[in-house]
């Protein structure tokens, strides 16, 4: 156990905050994204072969337009050495069978095409829609719930934005690519069925044709290569103008108290320009690009009349094939476009995949019995800590050899200077770290055989910086707990005379609460964690005492409710405030990470030790001021 | 649709470019009209050549040269049309740029002209949003929508003059489909647009679900509540992956349906076309090149409804944009030219103030005389109107009724920047910027000298902590620097208003996160650097009060009790309530490193 946890320590959370740019294509990673895409291939593969149909019936529009209507029909030319793919065929079979006008049917066989084509892709595109949100859907849920159970030891290390990103921004990128991966295979698919007809019509002709694919290949590369650049320096200045803004804004009354209105419109004036120059340079850029590539193709059309018409008058193909010919230009040029847009997309998805499956393969965790031991349903609460010793580094102990014990419903004040290990021992109560060094016993059993999600359903925890997530009220004291009712919930509020404040809300207990409970004060966020703790009905309740400056009716309240909640309670305080210490049944005074009085309140001071002197000072305060 | 307007001068800056580049744009869609045209004659030349050459009448180099024409034709116009594309192109969207550029600074600057009412009506999530995606939306419509209009328009109107040129009879045979496909194209985009909002706020949903939950995953995990989380998420994840489908499949839709309609137009031109071909009505050029006209006409057919959408949104956001352009600053300036320099004394007589939307006086009947040099302590309980007063002193707020002096001067008889340069308000908030803790410090006046910086970090007990820094003043902090705690924040605001030295300093509450030690440490010494000026200071801590000339007690806006420390003990009123309520609620933590220091010593 000594080994993990330095193992632990040695960890470097570190690349959690570093910056990633995808500098390649890495095929393990799409394996690896792959490996999500499995579980729904039937759709996939639903997905290809629809594709596959529907390309080769786009590619054959154009050929009945061309050698069907205009060699067979109006030129009375079927040139049946040129390829037709048994669409002249079809047509005088439909004309004969149903006796109608070759032309006729010429144009039911197009309208028929055109609508069974363009159903099989609409159901392709849905089909690989689906198989791509399903797969992400499932990773992004695999990625939040790994990090859902990482130990406090990670997130006493990483940023919680760095880790929201991973599980929102970066699976997105990954379903841009895969998105464009869908694009592509439906730009590519009929680009080589039209090269095949083109090939087989006229192989001189599409050769010079082929000609302007390295073309367009090399513009592109070098547009996206210029482009990746500018679009860093905007996306940089962007997101220094709207950091300039939002913190002008935050701090807008520092700001005018100071009289620096002009000299920060003139810093956000120079990011202004800043940005200006790039986007103006992305506008030089993207129009260029955008207008060459839109225009040029189109010589591909005075090619074609040119090098297909001398073939023409040297009777090699037909009228009806350079027609066709001109139709397939715009297939020649998509998939390069598409592909030019994938460029960036590709960059910024490799970054993102590498930073989701880091956040994947990081296994940092409590370390779980492997035979829990069930705890009964309702436990005594008799607590031990025995030669407790740790630290987050194991070469700084932050607890030297702790050894204390509370019987069940005791009430113990743990006080102590800061960075004395107050609040560090309690974390270890909540199985929050693991502790090599030492014991600590949950009613004579080992802490570290019972599952850590056990020991915390005994054991309620009220943290100083305690949170409070946007919903109601009511949900607030909730939390998820499928065993507390609305009554339950409201019975606990009225206990801890939360329901005074929550009855004059405008929702009362549906009232909703924004994040961080902003529009609560401090006093009333108290209130409220301690009615949350109290339906959830824990054996043990561990309180960190908050320090901040509450006026001092609700101080009252809040001691009030103090008493309630930790009634037939084991109980354990970090406390601040000498009422509630003297109110305790066992004080724990801690120094340095070592225990250096226990006791009662009366035999510390009887001890005449460091307790004693606190107390002493406090008195004689209060003597001082009544003066 | 009529606030659109008000980006015309936007337009008018730039008239030369914008008018400019739309006729260039005009001209590009008649060079490319030209392209079929050409392909025509070359197609039409090709079968002439073609009968001639079977019948001998000429060579095979004079039948191709007959292609040398359209051939050349379509190389002209194709660099024609991408010249003066480009170029106009680029006229056009710069001045969606300017038009960016330069709302970003006016909306900027307006903004640090307003007030708390203000700020109070609009969050800053909101403001964000309005100065980021509006003005894109505005940048969009003047540089992209509205060219894409002309754009749409052009092309429609030279595909149908070719047409009718060509051939009448087919042109119109043409145009039956047309106005189905902008009805259901309009149909389709504005339920794309609503669904694809829908998504947007989907996965904004999805990323403030996990940023709430992460923030908060010290109390789910000490809650045990890990499972029931990732089922909650998980319904949040799955309804976001069914919306993005539902947009796909609606998108889909349009893609399928789209083409289907367009090609009920093809087999027009195919069936009524090689007709007209038949009866010599038209030529097989002419046949041909129809199908490059329909292409061109179909576009802005298509793209139509998605303009009306386009033009709707940029609207909206236009209007957002300007409700805050239009809003009034609520603090006005009345400059008036000779008023007195300030030396800190204050006379306040019958003052009266009253929020927007409350019924009630938020302060009432305040009747106070303060003499340049003394410390004022302002007591009373949270709501009590302490805040509300200070900031009357910085015009933060304006007085409903009644009168505020400095010096016997009115105060809004100052000009703003004068007044806000000689009354410092310390805000209870300590907010911090995310630079350096020396520019922090000297935030009024980033070229002040460095030892005046030490001299108010000493007064505000921050010499020791700017020393631990390895970087010390150049310590950056903030997100991507250093996290100072909150004591150490307070402290950081205090020094940066006790470096101005101004003839009336204001502090409010400012001593919450300090200890009493330090904050009795700061207190005394201010008294002596502050010799003379005028120091008003509010908390909600007897021991801070104690070292005022005078306290103040306020009560539901309306001050109850004034007097030095020893007068209100004697008087048993709230103030002395609070002083026993507060001794025995009083802080061990102090004395806890109270009693350490000594250890150390």
């Amino acid at each position: 156990m000594a080994i993990t946890s330095k193992k632990s320590a040695r960890l470097d959370h570190s690349i959690f905050d570093a910056d990633i740019h995808g500098q390649s294509m890495n095929i393990q990673y799409l394996g690896r994204i792959f490996s999500w895409v499995k579980s729904h291939r039937s759709l996939a593969l639903t997905s290809i072969v629809l594709v596959l149909f529907a390309s080769a019936l786009t590619v054959l529009l154009p050929v009945i337009i061309a050698r069907v209507v205009i060699d067979n029909v109006i030129m009375k030319n079927p040139a049946a050495e040129l390829p037709d793919f048994g669409m002249n065929e079809l047509t005088s079979w439909i004309s004969e069978v149903t006796s109608i006008q070759p032309i006729i049917a010429a144009c039911l066989l197009y309208g028929l095409f055109t609508v069974v084509c363009h159903v099989a892709y609409h159901f392709h595109r849905i089909t690989f829609a689906k198989t791509v949100l399903y797969a992400l859907r499932d990773m992004r849920k695999d990625l939040f719930a790994h990090m859902e159970r990482r130990p406090s030891s990670f997130y006493d290390k990483v940023a919680v934005g760095r880790v929201m990103t991973r599980i929102t921004n970066d699976v997105q990128a990954l379903f841009e690519l895969l998105m464009g991966l869908g694009m592509l295979i439906g730009e590519f698919v009929p680009f080589f069925i039209a090269l095949f007809i083109m090939l087989a019509i006229d192989v001189e002709l599409t050769l010079w044709l082929l000609l302007a694919i390295p073309i367009f290949a090399v513009v592109t590369y070098f547009f996206r290569q210029a482009t990746r650049k500018v679009y860093r320096l905007i996306r940089n200045s962007v997101s220094q103008l709207n950091q300039n803004l939002q913190e002008n804004l935050s701090g807008m009354q520092v700001v005018q108290l100071s009289n620096r209105q002009t000299r920060n419109l003139e810093v956000y004036n120079k990011e202004n320009l800043d940005n200006r120059k790039h986007e103006i340079n992305a506008i030089y850029l993207e129009t260029g690009y955008g207008a060459f590539m839109d225009n040029i193709v189109n010589l591909a059309l005075a090619v074609i009349l040119w090098i297909g018409g001398g073939s023409f008058l040297q009777d090699a193909i037909s009228l009806g094939s350079i027609i066709l010919f001109t139709q397939f230009v715009d297939m020649f040029i998509r998939p390069i476009r598409v592909l030019g847009q994938q460029y960036n997309i590709l960059f910024r998805a490799m970054a993102s995949a590498e930073r989701i499956f880091q956040a994947l393969d990081w296994k940092e965790q409590i370390i779980e019995p492997k035979n829990p031991f069930v705890l009964p349903t309702r436990i005594q609460g008799k607590l031990e800590f025995r030669n407790l010793t740790f630290g987050y580094d194991p070469d700084h102990p932050v607890l030297t050899d702790v050894s204390v014990s509370i019987k069940p419903g005791e009430k113990l004040a743990i006080v102590g200077p800061t960075g004395s290990g107050k609040s560090t021992l309690i974390k270890l109560l909540g199985r929050f770290y693991d502790f090599p060094d030492g014991t600590i016993f949950l009613d004579d059993i080992d802490l570290n055989r019972i599952n850590s999600s056990q020991v915390r359903r005994r054991i309620g925890v009220v943290l100083q910086d305690f949170h409070i997530f946007s919903g109601s009220i009511l949900d607030n004291i909730i939390l998820g707990n499928t065993h507390i009712s609305r009554d339950q919930a409201i019975e606990a509020a009225k206990l801890v005379s939360a329901d005074s404040f929550i009855e004059a809300l405008p929702d009362k207990y549906d009232t909703l609460l924004v994040e961080r409970g902003q529009n609560l004060s401090q006093g009333q966020r108290q209130l409220l964690a301690f009615a949350r703790v109290l339906a959830a009905d824990p054996e043990i309740l561990i309180l960190d005492e908050a320090t901040a400056s509450i006026d001092t009716e609700t101080e009252q309240l809040i001691q009030k409710a103090l008493q309630q909640i930790m009634q037939d309670r084991t109980s354990i305080l970090i406390a601040h405030r000498l009422q509630t210490i003297q109110e305790a049944d066992k004080i724990l005074v801690l120094k340095d990470g070592e225990v250096k009085e226990f006791g009662t309140h009366q035999e510390l001071l009887d001890l005449k030790g460091v307790y004693h002197t606190l107390n002493a000072l406090q008195f004689q305060s209060i003597t001082l001021k009544t003066d | 649709m009529k606030v659109l307007l008000r980006l015309l001068p936007y337009i008018k800056e730039h008239a030369w470019a914008f008018w400019g580049g739309l006729l260039g744009l005009a001209f590009a869609r008649f060079f490319e009209a030209m392209i079929p045209w050409f392909i025509k004659m070359g197609v039409d030349n090709l079968t002439e050549a073609r009968v001639g050459l079977a019948a001998n009448q000429i060579d095979y180099e004079s039948a191709l040269s007959m292609l040398l024409y359209p051939a050349m034709g379509i190389v002209i116009c194709v660099i024609s049309q991408m010249t003066v594309t480009i170029i106009s192109r680029i006229l056009v969207r710069r001045i969606g740029m300017y038009a960016a550029y330069d709302l970003r600074n006016r909306i900027y600057s307006h903004l640090q002209l307003q007030g708390p009412v203000f700020f109070s009506h609009y969050s800053i999530g909101d403001l964000m949003a309005r100065a980021i995606n509006d003005i894109s939306l505005v940048r969009q419509v003047i540089a992209g929508t509205s060219r894409m209009t002309i754009v749409l328009i052009f092309t429609a109107a030279t595909g149908l003059t070719f047409m009718f040129m060509l051939s009448w009879k087919l042109a119109l045979a043409v145009l039956i489909p047309m106005p189905f496909i902008t009805i259901v194209a309009y149909f389709y985009s504005k339920q794309i647009y609503a669904q694809s909002h829908k998504v947007q706020e989907g996965f904004s949903g999805l990323s403030t679900f996990v940023q709430e939950n992460l923030n908060g995953i010290r109390t789910v995990q000490a809650m045990a509540q890990e499972d029931e989380e990732i089922n909650r998420f998980s319904s949040v994840n799955e309804e976001f992956a069914d919306d993005n489908l539902a947009l796909f499949t609606t998108s889909s839709l349009l893609g399928a349906i789209m083409p289907v309609l367009a090609a009920t137009a093809t087999i027009i031109i195919i069936a009524y076309g090689s007709y007209l071909v038949n009866t010599d009505d038209i030529t097989l050029g002419t046949f041909a090149a129809f199908f490059s006209y329909l292409a061109l006409l179909l576009w802005p057919v298509r793209e139509a409804g998605s303009l009306v959408t386009q033009w709707q949104r940029g609207a909206s956001g236009t209007a957002r944009l300007f409700e805050i352009l239009d809003y009034e600053p609520e603090i006005q300036e009345h400059v008036q030219q000779d008023f007195p320099n300030l030396t800190g004394h204050v006379s306040i007589n019958h003052l009266y103030f009253q929020y927007e939307n409350k019924n009630k006086y938020a302060l009432e009947d305040i009747n106070l005389e303060i003499t340049p040099g003394e410390t004022i302590a302002i007591l009373g309980r949270v709501g009590s109107g302490k805040s509300t007063l200070l900031r009357l002193f910085v015009r933060l707020l304006d007085p409903t009724k009644g009168e505020l002096l400095l010096d016997n001067h009115p105060i809004n008889g100052f000009p703003l920047a004068y007044l806000r340069e000689h009354v410092c308000l310390v805000l209870q908030d300590p907010f911090l910027f995310a630079d350096s803790l020396g520019d922090n410090i000297a935030y009024d006046n980033p070229d002040r000298d460095i030892s005046e910086i030490w001299q108010s970090a000493d007064a505000a007990a921050l010499r020791a902590t700017i020393e631990d820094f390895p970087e010390g003043l150049e310590t950056i902090l903030g997100e991507r620097g250093v996290n100072l705690s909150g004591g150490q924040k307070q402290r950081a605001a205090l020094a940066r208003g006790l470096i101005r030295m101004t003839p009336l300093l204001i502090l409010d509450d400012c001593f919450s996160a300090v200890d009493t030690e330090t904050e009795e440490h700061i207190l005394s010494g201010l008294k002596s650097i502050r010799d003379g000026l005028t120091t008003m200071l509010v908390s909600h801590r007897v021991s801070t009060a104690r070292h005022a000339d005078r306290i103040v007690v306020l009560e539901e806006g309306r001050i109850i009790e004034t007097g030095t420390h020893d007068e209100l003990l004697l008087k048993g009123g709230f103030y002395a309530d609070l002083e026993k309520a507060q001794s025995n609620t009083g802080r061990l933590q102090s004395q806890l490193g109270r009693e350490q220091n000594k250890e150390v010593n």
